[in-house]
């Protein structure tokens, strides 16, 4: 027989094992996935809030959190936590999202009691007004960083013309105001509310003792305090404008273009055929590319399909000559229009292959398999083990792609047109 | 898309960013994964690394970069590299990306200043088909004339992109400050982005870019594969898929650094002012190279490293800073960069200047054991991914000849004491030597009158 088994559209089951999840009193939870031949262990904190939980005066202050969490705990300085970071090899980082603040790293086996200790520290900030001082520079370093970057301001005003005063409006960085005005009292209170017990899960996987870990949490995360669930205050509806603004730059040599339609919740049971249908249009071989890069039209041209707690969005985009944006928009929309044409049993075949192989060969590393862990759990309460997430991928149908496009009609571009944004050297657009 | 606490891409002021890396000794696998290094008949020679598991991933690295491309035709590598996947082996354009597609493997790559690469990743039952693909595009390309002058327009696009980016600019900047282009000559050299330039790109021809074409071949070329398969079967495989390849060329650009200049490049609207410092570094097969790895590590390496410390934790004085070992040319090089706004951008090329200046004094014991830590564990993730240890099996066969083993690189990790590292520190002077470019609103002065008049 030969080596290499023989090639079929069937994606191999994940040889990853069971999956422990275990709720300590205190209401944080535990995940744990140990996976003996694995050569590194990985750790996070997946904290279930974000940007889209501040107040507009606030706006930027989980973020701000996240950059404090790294600056000490009453235990210990910023030096000595960065020194305890780097002793476990360098890998600790974390990001802040509209939705989720993750804390997580890295480390070599042996290294997995230092690991999960130092990540703990982290999570207990001590939230020092001088420290403050000193990252509210760094903050405002990365704001300008930015600033500086058109794709990232185009996005920016896009989400905001599209939400309006809906919280996933805001930038998770905030602004330069808010930033310059938040204080030590606004983020003690914004970390209290939204870092209790109930809202924080424990991640752990790849080369580690299961039972020790756990009987480590029972003890050392028992006291984690508990935090009254945030009001929910009803949510202003996404505006939605449909409306084409010109933000107009003439320092810019280029022209990037940012629009968005409604699309679905990461709850919604055809998620994963909205993300084929977005692949069909806006992915690497998508209609998008054949339409506008193959004929250089645009130096760049996609589609993805972002989802959020309650709602989703079909986002995105192109850049171009000044005198193309135009042309290449009404392009776009071309492509938009003739969105149903592309749904064919071959090419949802072909698209769900690709996000099946990926989904498992990303699993490959505690690393990697770490982030679709935690963020799966954030978003429906449970975890899904890797076979689950390729299953869900091979299972997606012409017709599941299809239903996609009925529910959320983006190929009606007259009826229900993309809201866009253009920025660069332009007066106008239609 | 979040928000992360640190930037996720270090920018180099020339050439890719080397991750940190090791040198080993003698080459011996005492335990951990097989390993094969086989030379095929054009040259082009294969590191195979047997792994259970149900992936493959593979990284070819041609010895054909936009350094190599030909004075007056600059743009060349980076425009072949893209017309290369316009139809091949009887496919068109479409077809061929379809059947990339139908095989779910995930493409990567693409064109650096001294290699182009081509990498595939995905389900090991598909890696026959997916070489096969690869080959076609490799020996097998249509090069459609008529698809040219889009490609060229696509280049030119790029080019005006870069406009629109700072830190991009800068890296080019950079690097045709540093390096002298004469140097290079009959190629072009380190001067220019591998999109080109307007000249250059107005002058490719497809007979000019099928003659570059030839310079592509299996001499100096690496293959690395991880898979879990019988590695019989893997070297029939790529003795088939290559049975026809030419030899090629192989040539090394010379990297002529100039020390000591200074150059500021204006940029009106600016929101940050972008400093780059590049210095010389150590060769890859010095006998210091392992030294300057664990140096720079204790500069650069995490959030106790001296830059992260004093200019962003200590001072808040920038978002991004780093250091990364770069290497072009054979030879090693240290490319430092921050990024401030303009106010403060003066003191924060003081205390880069003044970070790199006090390295010769040496690192402290628990420096030395922390960039140790730092670098073993970098050793262990660089190997974990497929993708990512294809990608070291590629670069540790092209840049030191060798295939290096895992538990061979903690080896010789675990052997280095701080007594090593400082006596080579003793010697080593980046500030000294480091030219600076810088690319913002304002040129950047001294950050305080007096001190610069004490130095007169």
């Amino acid at each position: 027989m030969s080596e290499f088994p023989t090639p079929t559209t069937q994606v191999p089951e994940s040889r990853v094992p069971e999956t422990q999840l275990h709720v300590l009193p205190s209401g944080l939870t535990l995940l744990l996935e140990p996976d003996p031949a694995a050569q590194t262990v990985a750790a996070g904190y997946f904290v279930n809030t974000g940007a889209r939980d501040e107040t507009p005066a606030e706006m930027g202050a989980s973020h701000f959190i996240e950059h404090l969490m790294f600056k000490g705990s009453e235990a210990l300085s910023a030096a000595q936590l960065n020194e305890r970071l780097d002793d476990l090899g360098g890998n600790a980082n974390a990001f802040t999202s509209e939705e989720a603040t993750v804390y997580h790293a890295a480390a070599l086996p042996e290294y997995t009691p230092a690991l999960l200790d130092t990540l703990t520290h982290l999570m207990r900030p001590a939230l020092r007004q001088s420290d403050l001082e000193s990252e509210r520079g760094v903050i405002l370093e990365e704001i300008a960083m930015y600033a500086d970057q058109p794709p990232v301001r185009v996005i920016d005003e896009l989400r905001a013309d599209y939400w309006g005063a809906h919280p996933l409006g805001q930038p998770v960085l905030g602004t330069v105001e808010t930033v310059s005005a938040l204080t030590r009292d606004a983020l003690a209170r914004n970390h209290r509310e939204r870092y209790g017990a109930n809202e924080v899960t424990l991640a752990v996987v790849g080369a580690f003792d299961p039972v020790a870990v756990l009987a480590w949490a029972e003890a050392e995360l028992q006291g984690w305090p508990a935090a009254a669930p945030l009001p929910t205050p009803p949510l202003p509806a996404p505006v939605h404008p449909s409306t084409v603004r010109v933000v107009h730059d003439p320092s810019l040599t280029r022209v990037q273009l940012a629009l968005s339609l409604p699309g679905l919740p990461t709850t919604h049971p055809l998620r994963e055929a909205a993300v084929v249908l977005a692949d069909l249009i806006g992915g690497e071989n998508g209609a998008l590319y054949w339409a506008l890069l193959d004929t250089g039209l645009a130096d760049g041209a996609d589609l993805a399909h972002l989802e959020y707690r309650d709602t989703g969005t079909f986002e995105g985009g192109f850049s171009c000559d000044p005198d193309r944006a135009q042309l290449v928009l009404d392009g776009f929309r071309a492509v938009l229009a003739g969105a149903a044409d592309l749904i064919t049993e071959t090419a949802v075949r072909r698209a769900a292959r690709k996000m099946a192989v990926g989904t498992l060969l990303r699993a490959e590393t505690p690393h990697g398999r770490l982030f679709t862990l935690g963020m799966e759990h954030l978003a429906h309460g449970h975890p899904s083990t890797t076979a689950d997430l390729v299953d869900r991928y091979t299972r997606v149908t012409a017709d599941d792609v299809r239903e996609v496009l009925r529910l959320c009609p983006i190929n009606l571009v007259a009826e229900f047109p993309p809201t866009v944004v253009a920025l660069g050297p332009i007066e106008a657009l239609k | 898309m979040g928000s992360g606490r640190l930037p996720l891409m270090t920018i180099g002021a020339e050439g890719q960013a080397a991750a940190p890396e090791v040198q080993t000794g003698t080459g011996q696998y005492t335990s951990g994964p097989q390993v094969w290094l086989w030379t095929l008949e054009s040259g082009l020679r294969v590191a195979y690394e047997r792994r259970a598991g149900p992936g493959f991933a593979l990284d070819l690295r041609i010895p054909v970069g936009s350094a190599h491309d030909p004075v007056g035709l600059q743009g060349s590598a980076g425009v072949l590299e893209e017309w290369l996947f316009k139809g091949a082996g009887g496919r068109s354009a479409r077809a061929l990306q379809d059947a990339f597609d139908d095989l779910g493997v995930r493409r990567g790559g693409g064109v650096g200043p001294e290699a182009t690469r081509f990498g595939v990743s995905g389900l090991r039952a598909d890696l026959p088909g997916a070489l096969a693909l690869l080959a076609d595009v490799l020996l097998r390309p249509d090069l459609p004339d008529s698809e040219l002058a889009v490609l060229l327009d696509l280049a030119r696009q790029d080019l005006e992109g870069l406009e629109d980016s700072p830190p991009d600019l800068l890296a080019v900047q950079a690097r045709s400050v540093a390096f002298d282009g004469a140097a290079a000559a009959p190629f072009a050299g380190f001067a220019h982005p591998a999109s080109g330039t307007p000249e250059g790109l107005a002058a490719i021809t497809p007979t000019s870019l099928r003659d570059f074409l030839t310079r592509y071949g299996g001499k100096g070329s690496v293959l690395g594969l991880v898979a879990d398969a019988d590695p019989d079967e893997v070297h029939a495989l790529m003795a088939h898929a290559f049975a026809d390849w030419r030899s090629g060329q192989h040539d090394l650009v010379t990297a002529r650094f100039l020390p000591g200049l200074r150059s500021h490049l204006p940029f009106e609207d600016g929101e940050q002012t972008h400093i780059s410092l590049s210095s010389p570094g150590v060769a890859p097969l010095h006998p210091h190279w392992l030294h300057w790895q664990l140096a720079i590590t204790a500069l650069s390496g995490g959030s106790a490293s001296r830059l992260f410390h004093a200019v962003r934790e200590e001072r808040g004085l920038a978002y991004s800073v780093s250091a990364s070992p770069v290497v072009l040319g054979g030879q090693g090089f240290l490319s430092t960069y921050a990024g401030s706004t303009p106010a403060r951008a003066p003191e924060t090329l003081e205390v880069l200047t003044a970070e790199l200046g006090r390295l010769p004094l040496g690192l402290t014991d628990a420096e030395f054991v922390r960039a140790k830590t730092g670098l073993t564990a970098s050793v262990v993730f660089g190997a974990e991914s497929l993708r990512a240890r294809a990608t070291s099996l590629t670069r540790d066969v092209a840049v030191f000849g060798r295939i290096r083993s895992v538990a061979d690189l903690r080896g010789q990790l675990a052997a280095l004491t701080l007594n090593d590292v400082n006596a080579f520190l003793e010697g080593y002077d980046p500030a000294g030597q480091a030219t600076t470019v810088t690319l913002g609103p304002a040129e950047v002065g001294p950050a305080d009158a007096a001190a610069e008049v004490n130095h007169v």
